[in-house]
């Protein structure tokens, strides 16, 4: 485990000297600074609406930060070639590959750590309620967040960074509307046989990502729905099993991989 | 005498595009380094040397063949344990320090922390880098980030050290630095594989050569034994002849100088030369042994059209 942990050293490393780590989470805390401004609606739900909105815009930061990292740090590291001494030496390619993405998520989980922070001084500053219930929307965050760094991993092992960037928003697309697009698309018996098959498959073969998207109801204090210890647990086993899935192809296409 | 490295039968090819035709850059290539030798590794650019050396890393799959160091197969993490390894124009994450560069590559090579710190200040001092030991290396120099790549190399201490290029970019000084190092190195019972381009570094430093040309070999040997054999003679003539009196073997030439008009010929056709200039009435002053220099051996090996894409 020590090269493992070595190689996520070196990703934190890494993105606390890159400028667009910084300027993804400056970013997505500035505009939550600034979601107070916006014209309010009736009062009564406007501590709904920043918690909403600070948590669409939390995601938004740790999908990118994700997938930024994600698809570029293989490539980034074989076009400079430092890849070359580090591979030399007697550790295998899979502990790079892991030790890599778990740098990454590291990186993701130390910005929405900060995010969070952020949002409960903000929500307790302004409305006098501290609501430790947001901690939930942001850990289902981080889970799809490690789906979507997987899968971006994935792709980095033989495509571009931004082909994987392409390729990612792709799939976190089709997987947050497979639910009701694709399973439309499956079971309409006016739909072309083709059609039908192709979405069956992606329908099976896809995680459900907008079953981890619980901003709404977290941002309405789960008023309609209570998220309990034991959803979160199945949201985690899922992020857990697909991630491990889209891991061990990447770590197997990169151990094939000429550097 | 034990080989430490062995290379048999090496296939590799690229695909030069995406779904495109493939170049071959090795075919059956096989050496084999001796344990405690210095064995340089040449060839024109384009000649595999850089595809080898990472087939023999790890850094690249071969098609077909077989590599094995210090007796395991050349894939397993165990085989690499023992070497140290310079690739061609090292790069580096340049906003580390060497010295948090180096303990972070003691990490993956599994020292511990403690143990690897004298190391690296050691090795930092051997470089001639440890002034610059914690100053990020974004603004070194081509020749100082080459001497980082040195130590890095060195880390481990290992017993079989490979180096791509490894005076590339250093200034004479640094150049001569190198040569004592790798000598230093290799008296204290270091193997070394080294490729490089610079064949009086090669000369100088290794006791072995395997010249590789077009992803083959065609020449491997102990460097004195090859230079020796694949020399000439100089014969020297007290009485000169006309050239078109004396029918010389075609490999044979004339050559004008200081001490006269002098015949040069392949140590194999010696006697039928002799043979011709005294038949055609020459009296021989002198015949001396010419040893070949490493340029005159890798241009008669490789051909005049190797070399042309080497310059």
């Amino acid at each position: 485990m020590n090269a493992v942990s070595a190689f996520a050293w070196s990703v934190l490393q890494d993105a606390l000297h890159r400028k667009v780590f910084y300027a993804i989470l400056a970013f997505s805390v500035l505009l939550m600074l600034l979601i107070p401004m916006l014209p309010s609606a009736s009062v009564g739900v406007q501590v709904d609406l920043l918690r909403e909105a600070a948590l669409g815009l939390t995601s938004i930061m740790a999908f990118l930060l994700a997938v930024i990292l994600a698809s570029t740090i293989i490539p980034a590291e074989l076009g400079r070639r430092t890849i070359y001494n580090t591979l030399s030496r007697p550790v295998r390619r899979w502990q790079y590959y892991l030790g890599k993405y778990i740098g990454i998520m590291v990186v993701v989980a130390f910005a929405l750590f900060v995010s969070l922070a952020v949002l409960l001084v903000m929500v307790g500053a302004k409305f006098g309620v501290f609501n430790p219930g947001l901690a939930k929307a942001v850990f289902t965050i981080f889970l799809e967040a490690t789906v979507l760094a997987a899968v971006a991993m994935l792709a980095s092992v033989r495509f571009s960074p931004l082909v994987c960037v392409l390729f990612t928003g792709l799939f976190y697309v089709v997987c947050h509307v497979k639910g009701d697009f694709l399973y439309r698309a499956m079971t309409d018996s006016g739909n072309h046989a083709l059609l039908r098959g192709v979405s069956g498959f992606l329908y099976y073969l896809l995680p459900n990502l907008e079953r981890m998207n619980i901003n709404e109801t977290v941002a309405h204090s789960e008023r309609v729905f209570r998220v309990g210890a034991g959803e979160l647990a199945l949201l985690a086993a899922i992020a857990l099993i697909f991630s491990c899935i889209f891991l061990y192809l990447g770590a197997w296409l990169f151990e094939r991989r000429d550097l | 005498m034990e080989a430490v490295l062995s290379v048999e039968d090496l296939w590799k090819s690229y695909a030069t595009r995406p779904g495109g035709p493939r170049r071959q850059a090795l075919s059956g290539l096989g050496f084999s380094v001796p344990r405690n030798s210095v064995v340089g590794l040449l060839g024109p650019n384009g000649a595999g040397k850089t595809t080898t050396l990472k087939c023999v890393m790890g850094l690249a799959r071969p098609d077909s063949g077989s590599i094995r160091i210090f007796g395991r197969d050349g894939g397993a993490v165990e085989a690499r344990r023992k070497v140290g390894f310079l690739p061609e124009q090292p790069y580096f994450d340049l906003y580390l320090t060497p010295r948090k560069l180096l303990l972070y590559y003691g990490r993956l090579a599994g020292m511990e922390a403690s143990a690897a710190r004298p190391r690296i200040s050691y090795l930092l001092n051997l470089v001639g880098m440890e002034d610059e030991a914690d100053i990020t290396m974004d603004k070194f120099s081509k020749g100082m980030l080459q001497r980082i790549g040195l130590a890095q190399a060195l880390l481990a201490e290992p017993e079989l050290l490979i180096l791509d290029e490894p005076s590339s970019g250093l200034d004479p000084l640094g150049k001569l630095q190198v040569r004592d190092m790798l000598k230093s190195l290799s008296s204290g019972g270091t193997t070394i594989l080294l490729s490089s381009h610079q064949l009086s570094e090669i000369e100088e430093i290794c006791d072995r050569v395997i010249i590789i040309h077009k992803g083959r070999e065609v020449a491997s040997g102990a460097l004195a034994e090859l230079l020796e054999e694949e020399g000439e003679c100089e014969v020297l003539l007290g009485k000169p002849v006309p050239e078109s009196m004396a029918t010389i073997p075609p490999t044979a030439s004339w050559a004008e100088g200081g001490e006269g008009k002098r015949l040069l010929v392949p140590r194999d056709d010696l006697n039928a030369a002799l043979a011709s200039l005294l038949e055609a009435g020459a009296s021989i002053a002198e015949v001396r042994s010419r040893r070949l220099s490493l340029e005159e051996f890798f241009v008669r090996r490789i051909g005049k059209q190797g070399w042309e894409v080497e310059g």
